[in-house]
């Protein structure tokens, strides 16, 4: 029937086709490389700038491209049963700063980009909201860091990156400024190298998998066929209810990564994109750069004190470090979440995909219900049944403090949570600490996030949640990567024992500490052909 | 043991007796209304119990788990839509007349005094029902003039108060010229109790799968308004107490209360912090009614020097923005009670909100 037919038809193109060769490709698709660098630049020369933008513009790596590698790879991975090691790609992107791009544009276009934490940028104001300590008694949290803040700004900031460490040297070298680009080419003041763990691939610094759960955007690759960025693979829930790509999936609307999309509300409804200030803001993104130092000796001592003095109560008998360590992230050391596998790692549930990010705080989950056809199955693990015993993933463990899935928040219901999702780009830098004594190097995380505001999104994460004892529920500190500067961090934990009474955590010291970062604008390939190079 | 019962504003001389024999017939309200529901489909055990008279003995009524409901004092219909918009802080707190409710509608409303430049010298915050101050009104009606002495202006006369014996609370000093309590409709403590007691009762969908998450909860037990912070935050914590299996109330004192400000980013000119600038005006820190932020005595600054994150203040939600509320529940120990979920109140359609009932059920008599 025609009407019918109509129908079908307006459904089948309710979500936008990606501008594919003008978004670049780590904000939604992600490199997704073991050898990753960061190159922090500053603009001397604006002409120079223009003209060093111009050579590397066809080496900005788009969606298109970083998407259909990343196909490739995963066809090949799944054919061969292993990573294809003779596929190899090299990808760069570039962000500006806001003083970056008022020099190769103009301040008020500058000015019009919507996000105040971007506008302000993040030096010691913007640190100071997200809590970032000042060990040496410093009024400025950035005083002391080795790249941004308020001693060592960065306009622009490289990301390359490639599966093969030599080929990424090469593109560094061919892509960064160089005496070609003239005397006042921007000058490289900082560079850092970050690389997957040898030894564990896939985890940070302190052990745990790290990266397990994205967001699944929405949106096409290409109408023609319909592919679309994000696999479906679950049924359609019913009305009123959060969408899945996969178990533990949300879908999400590309407007909330992206400027010039449709998003999703606080209660859940799509809404048209908003007016941009101007034009060429489309298709870019805001980037959170955070270089997260890790203190792994102090916190795996942390650990295994405190699982010393809980083993004892009648709470928690005999836990161990690992347990108790688990219990702070969420997740065991293979990334199998505490909610599906409370008493001990499970790395065959860590290692299903479909299962090892299918879990809900509040509710006994069910069990997915995948689209006929799609040729998939989840392992056979037992559910995670929060609902019917009380909570079994702390409330201030790190995987709940930064996405609290269906739990009701402080700042409203789970549709409102899906509002504050960020793409995790970040990648481990220094050596994995191979000892349990300090060895006085410095290692950590480049923490990278994209965001269509950093305002809502990752501030709001870091400050409001992560930072709050009270949010988004009640129940304490991040312990991972909250900060406070006023008391001990501390974190309620739900006793072992179900007769039992919890416990109260108090960890007087971050393990964690900020030593770099900056708040950017990613901008579309386009608009850094069309306005970024020319003036 | 169970329970005693204290209004919210013990520190006031307010008799005890009265106040928590009034606010005692607020949870078997509640009682009697979550019943009624679970009655009209067949039965069930109430989870929601009024601790003075429920005579609950042995563990089920052991506090067994505490739960903090906490959720943000800014109201939520004022927030940007995308990402990154901004809030609407004008529209959250504009000039405000005699006889209008504020419409802030997260149990957290505050009022703004300027000086003749234009700057903001002070933001007080309050949290009280209006119920209790009508409460005081027909009880004890020298105290609640000598609290409005003392929080709000020595220059408040009972006039100013009353119409005859009649308690305005709508009137100039809760309004244009101070914030005593809170005056928003929706915004009292019968309500909060309603609200409670009312999400302890299990609900089911239209094709008999239980309704847990927040806003289709909210909207199918039609215990509050789907809009806000709290009500589905709060109500979403009770139901997954009873989820559980738990006896459900709230705890001692009942009330809602403002958990703390956030000050991290807040800064002065020269970065200095602004340590003492928030002050507890009434109640406990553990239990806090009404707070100020404002120059401590002295002090060469205004509130709008202040900058959080660098953004100067201008308006009072700025500050509310960073206040946590919270309300504690107090459940019994899980899987004591089975009770099968009901359908829906109606057939989502219109609003009718036990909170609406609620307020129309308080005897307001004051000011509209």
């Amino acid at each position: 029937m025609p009407r019918a037919k109509s129908v079908a038809r307006k459904k089948l193109v309710s979500e936008p086709l990606l501008d594919v060769h003008e978004i670049q490709g780590n904000i939604l698709a992600g490199f997704n490389k073991d050898h990753q660098r960061l190159v922090g630049l500053r603009i001397r020369g604006v002409a120079e700038a223009r003209k060093w933008l111009a050579r590397i513009l066809p080496h900005v790596s788009s969606l298109a491209e970083v998407y259909q590698f990343n196909a490739l790879f995963r066809l090949r991975r799944s054919r061969l049963g292993r990573d294809p090691v003779c596929l190899v790609a090299s990808w760069m992107n570039i962000a500006f700063s806001r003083d970056g791009l008022a020099q190769l544009t103009s301040d008020s276009d500058a000015a019009a980009l919507p996000d105040a934490a971007f506008q302000i940028g993040l030096t010691k104001d913007r640190a100071d909201l997200l809590g970032d300590p000042t060990p040496g008694g410093e009024t400025d949290p950035t005083a002391r860091w080795v790249i941004g803040g308020t001693n060592h700004p960065v306009d622009i900031l490289m990301i390359l990156a490639s599966d093969d460490k030599t080929r990424l040297d090469s593109l560094v070298v061919q892509l960064r400024p160089a005496p070609m680009d003239g005397l006042s080419a921007p000058e490289i003041i900082w560079e850092e190298q970050g690389e997957t763990r040898t030894d564990l691939p896939g985890h940070e610094h302190f052990g745990f998998k790290d990266g397990v759960s994205q967001p699944g955007v929405r949106g096409l690759i290409s109408r023609r066929p319909r592919i679309y960025l994000t696999p479906r693979l679950l049924k359609a829930p019913g009305t009123g209810e959060i969408a899945f790509a996969k178990p533990g999936q949300p879908l999400i609307w590309p407007g909330q990564f992206v400027l010039g999309y449709p998003f999703g509300d606080r209660d859940g409804a799509m809404q048209p994109a908003p007016p941009l200030g101007r034009a060429w803001f489309k298709n870019g993104s805001f980037l959170v750069f955070r270089r997260l130092e890790q203190n792994v000796a102090g916190f795996s001592a942390f650990l295994k004190a405190e699982a010393d003095r809980l083993s004892k109560t009648a709470g928690f008998p005999g836990i161990s470090a690992e347990h108790l360590g688990a219990l702070f992230v969420g997740r065991w050391p293979s990334g199998a979440p505490v909610s599906r596998t409370p008493g001990g790692d499970n790395p065959d549930l860590a290692a299903d995909s479909l299962s090892n990010n299918d879990f809900l705080f509040t509710e006994d989950t069910p069990p997915p219900v995948f689209l006929p056809g799609v040729g998939v199955t989840a392992g056979t693990f037992p559910r995670a049944m929060e609902g019917s015993k009380g909570p079994v993933c702390p409330h201030a463990a790190h995987i709940f403090k930064v996405n609290p899935r269906d739990s009701a928040t402080n700042l409203g219901p789970d549709f409102d949570t899906l509002t504050r999702r960020i793409l995790r780009r970040g990648i481990p830098f220094g050596t994995p600490l191979t000892s349990l004594e300090d060895d006085g190097a410095s290692r950590g995380l480049h923490f990278l996030s994209y965001q269509a505001s950093i305002v809502d999104q990752f501030e709001i994460l870091q400050q409001n949640w992560a930072n709050n004892t009270g949010a988004p529920t009640s129940g304490g500190n991040d312990l991972i990567i909250g900060q406070t500067k006023t008391a001990a961090r501390t974190m309620d934990l739900p006793s072992l024992v179900p007769s039992q009474g919890g416990e109260k955590i108090s960890a007087p010291v971050e393990w964690v500490k900020p030593t770099g970062g900056g708040y950017f604008f990613a901008p579309s390939i386009g608009a850094i052909r069309g306005v970024l190079a020319v003036g | 043991m169970p329970l005693a019962i204290t209004v919210t504003s013990r520190a006031t001389p307010l008799s005890p007796p009265n106040g928590a024999s009034r606010l005692s017939k607020d949870f078997d309200d509640g009682v009697a209304g979550a019943n009624a529901k679970l009655v009209a489909h067949g039965g069930g055990t109430c989870q929601f119990y009024n601790p003075v008279t429920h005579g609950l003995t042995g563990a089920d009524v052991t506090p067994a788990s505490a739960g903090e409901i906490t959720w943000n004092g800014f109201p939520r219909k004022f927030l940007g839509t995308a990402p990154g918009g901004a809030a609407d802080f004008a529209g959250a707190e504009p000039t405000l007349t005699s006889g209008h409710s504020r419409n802030q509608d997260e149990y957290l409303e505050w009022h703004v005094t300027r000086n003749g430049s234009g700057k903001i010298t002070s933001v007080e915050f309050t949290c009280e029902g209006y119920d209790y101050y009508e409460f005081l009104g027909r009880e004890a009606a020298d105290i609640l003039l000598g609290l409005y002495q003392k929080f709000i202006s020595p220059a408040v006369r009972h006039a100013d108060l009353f119409t005859g014996a009649q308690y305005q609370k709508l009137n100039r000093w809760n309004t244009a010229d101070g914030a005593m309590h809170l005056t928003q409709q929706a915004n009292n403590l019968f309500a909060e109790v309603i609200l409670a007691a009312e999400a302890t009762v299990r609900r089911r969908d239209a094709v008999g799968r239980e309704v847990t998450a927040a806003i289709p909860l909210t909207k199918c037990s039609q215990f509050g308004d789907a809009r806000r912070n709290s009500d589905p935050t709060i109500g979403s914590g009770v139901n997954g107490f009873a989820r559980q299996g738990r006896m459900i109330t709230l705890a001692n004192p009942v009330g809602l209360y403002i958990d703390h400000l956030d000050d991290a980013g807040f800064r002065l000119p020269g970065d200095l912090p602004v340590d003492g600038w928030f002050q507890i005006l009434r109640g406990t820190p553990a239990h806090t009614l009404r707070a100020v932020f404002a120059p401590p005595r002295g002090a060469a600054f205004t509130v709008s020097d202040v900058t959080i994150g660098g953004i100067p203040i201008k308006f009072g939600g700025q500050i509310a923005q960073n206040i946590t509320m919270r309300l504690t529940g107090v459940a019994s120990v899980a899987n004591n009670v089975q009770n099968t979920p009901i359908p829906c109140e109606g057939a989502g359609g219109a609003v009718h909100t036990a909170i609406a009932v609620a307020a129309s059920r308080l005897p307001t008599r004051g000011a509209s």
